[in-house]
């Protein structure tokens, strides 16, 4: 076992296994069939969104109830432009500036409600930011002229006019004519390249000076405030964080997809990322990633079981079972059962070994 | 129409509406004070136990007669309330009290992912009516005005029942038990209070509130697993705006944006029908940049 650990540990290991991934995430595709293409591409586009809801809840320690209005609204922000715009003058550009724009105003959203909301300690973020799907829904439907309503935005076959001034209907996200690629994978690539450089910056956002500050404003903001780490500032740059990423999953849903509408921004979806967020593992990056697996496999593999009018319950199930049982998510499964084994050889010499140990960990509770 | 009876109209009709709002956002700040958590399952609760009365008083209307089955069914769903309320508190939140703030609102939120899965599972997810007195489309008349006899009630039962709720927590044991729990548990059970048993209470006591809502909703709209999503969103923002604290500023929080956005949404061009629900976001943002602890909340100090 310590072999094992101290080979993990590793620094040149680890980066051969990140390479390793890169490379299997970018043969793949070509050889695997339609539908595990497209839905790698969905867990990819999920686990950009719960890293965000994680760099707010499971970092930071506050809750965020309204992760799906950001996740709309960058779909909005992505999806308009481009059906305004793609084709003409501004052709390809159309896609960039649907990315930055589905970055920027979730962005500002964010801190906006962020400034205000992170005002009140504890628990009224969670009680500010319900609010905001159950008033986006609303908005959305009345603006349908942008928005499309109930009906959606769809540029699936979208027409624009050609050099040659005649029009033609196309898809903005079809593989481009040389590449020899499906549509499914020409999307899944620029899925997953989106989504590695997410998860590089969130890895890094997590890992540096803002992460030991969000941990620290976490555990106790005032021991933080203490230190000159402002719980406040803090807390606003996490939220916002977590907007920005939930507008870029936003994106890569439209590019996934070709399509949104108001239920994008519906409030049971902000509860399934929440609960993705647990049963992946608050505050891991692996556990963002098992978040989105569990968040896209679930329905599913319900319905094929014929079991899917019991997949709310069993969602609050398991949520509460993994907030009883394994706190940190699926992430933290394999030190689990390490600490398990561990417990179960020492008990098995001295008696009083797993009871000092339960000892301890109720008084550090 | 003249212009007075549709303001008297639109005004009793959102004072009913905000009484619902009250009496989840009482229910919220009960529980908050007898366990330190926010409970967004609360709406959940109340259609669980509108449902159970429904079933009872569908059951026995055959046999006593629609009066008392009525009657029959509205106490059943208010004491299996108090029973499930204790017994959540006790099976499942008990485990959470010393976790983290965040992990106990993520609790709820299974709990109420849970109870909307059971709900659905036993009820089915469509519309069913509620048997009761009165449904929402009979109105009498004064002056000129139609008013509907549904708010009038409404508003009635609730602000009796918030009334009956402030006579217990001042005037009796137990409710004198109630508060030095929510002031200080370590202190109180060093004086021989049953910390545990009273905050079953306070859960059972808010259970039975929203319920009572919960069948006043039912009696005009029907029941539906979702019936109180969107109350919940409403309660909060009354919880926000009044003050965790404050069990009757959250009370004039509910009332009072029920009234300004019902107004807002008929006489503001603007806003309008659609709209009129941003109006309470609005209002929560206002109070949260000028006095973040609620209009009647204290500031609470934290020494290191």
């Amino acid at each position: 076992m310590n072999a094992i650990s101290n080979w993990s540990a590793n620094r040149g290991v680890r980066l051969g296994a990140v390479l390793l991934l890169l490379v299997v995430l970018g043969v793949f595709p070509l050889l695997a069939q339609d539908y595990v293409v497209t839905t790698v591409s969905h867990i990819a586009l999920v686990a950009v969104a719960i890293l965000g809801l994680n760099i707010v809840m499971g970092y930071t320690g506050q809750v965020s109830l309204g992760h799906s209005f950001f996740v709309g609204v960058g779909a909005y922000a992505a999806i308009i432009p481009i059906r305004d715009l793609w084709g003409g003058p501004l052709a390809e550009g159309a896609i960039v500036l649907g990315f930055l724009l589905s970055a920027l105003i979730p962005g500002v959203l964010g801190l906006l409600v962020a400034l205000v909301a992170v005002r009140l300690r504890g628990l009224a973020l969670a009680m500010v930011t319900i609010a905001l799907p159950m008033i986006g829904l609303p908005l959305a439907q009345r603006f349908s002229e942008f928005t499309g309503g109930n009906e959606g935005v769809s540029i699936r076959r979208l027409s624009y006019v050609g050099s040659d001034g005649e029009t033609y209907r196309g898809n903005p996200f079809a593989a481009p004519a040389g590449s020899g690629l499906a549509n499914d994978q020409w999307q899944y690539y620029i899925i997953i390249a989106i989504t590695v450089a997410c998860f590089v910056l969130g890895y890094f956002l997590v890992r540096g000076k803002y992460g030991r500050a969000f941990a620290i404003v976490k555990s106790n903001e005032a021991i933080a405030s203490s230190m000159g780490i402002s719980p406040y500032r803090y807390k606003v740059l996490a939220f916002t964080t977590a907007a920005i990423f939930g507008g870029i999953s936003g994106f890569l849903l439209v590019v996934w997809n070709q399509f949104t509408s108001s239920e994008t921004l519906a409030f049971h979806h902000s509860i399934a990322y929440v609960i993705a967020t647990i049963v992946g593992g608050a505050g891991s990056i692996i556990g963002s990633i098992l978040g989105a697996v569990f968040y896209v496999v679930v329905d599913p593999v319900m319905n094929g079981l014929q079991l899917s009018i019991y997949s709310a319950i069993v969602q609050g199930v398991v949520i509460l079972l993994i907030l009883f049982l394994l706190p940190g998510g699926l992430a933290s499964l394999p030190r689990a059962i390490r600490r398990l084994v561990r417990r179960g050889r020492t008990g098995r010499h001295a008696d009083a070994g797993p009871e000092a140990g339960s000892a301890s960990v109720t008084t550090k509770q | 129409m003249n212009p007075f009876a549709e303001f008297a109209q639109l005004f009793i009709d959102a004072l009913a509406q905000g009484s619902l709002y009250a009496a989840l956002a009482l229910a919220i700040v009960l529980v908050n004070q007898a366990t330190g958590l926010v409970n967004f399952a609360q709406g959940g609760m109340a259609v669980l136990g509108s449902y159970i009365g429904m079933t009872i008083g569908n059951a026995f209307i055959p046999s006593v007669g629609w009066v008392p089955g009525i009657i029959l069914g509205i106490v059943f769903a208010l004491a299996a309330s108090v029973v499930l309320g204790g017994v959540i508190e006790r099976f499942v939140m008990r485990r959470f009290e010393r976790a983290e703030e965040d992990t106990k609102v993520v609790a709820t939120i299974g709990l109420f992912t849970l109870l909307g899965g059971l709900i659905g599972l036993i009820w089915g997810f469509r519309p069913t009516p509620y048997p009761f007195f009165i449904g929402g489309s009979e109105s009498f008349w004064i002056g000129g005005v139609a008013i509907s006899v549904w708010s009038v009630v409404t508003f009635l039962v609730i602000i009796a029942l918030m009334i009956v709720l402030q006579i217990l927590f001042r005037g009796t044991k137990l409710g004198l038990g109630l508060r030095a729990v929510a002031d200080n548990a370590s202190s109180a059970a060093l004086s021989g209070i049953r910390v545990g048993g009273m905050r079953m209470i306070g859960w059972g006591l808010a259970a039975a509130l929203g319920t009572a809502a919960g069948i006043l909703l039912a009696a005009k709209s029907g029941l539906s697993p979702n019936n109180f999503d969107g109350i919940l969103v409403y309660a909060l923002a009354a919880v926000v705006i009044g003050g965790l604290d404050s069990p009757i500023g959250v009370v004039v929080a509910a009332l009072g944006m029920s009234v300004l956005e019902s107004l807002a949404g008929r006489y503001v061009e603007f806003i309008g029908h659609d709209l009129k629900v941003v109006v309470p976001f609005l209002l929560i943002f206002l109070v949260l940049i000028i006095r973040p602890q609620g209009l009647f909340g204290r500031r609470t100090v934290v020494r290191v």
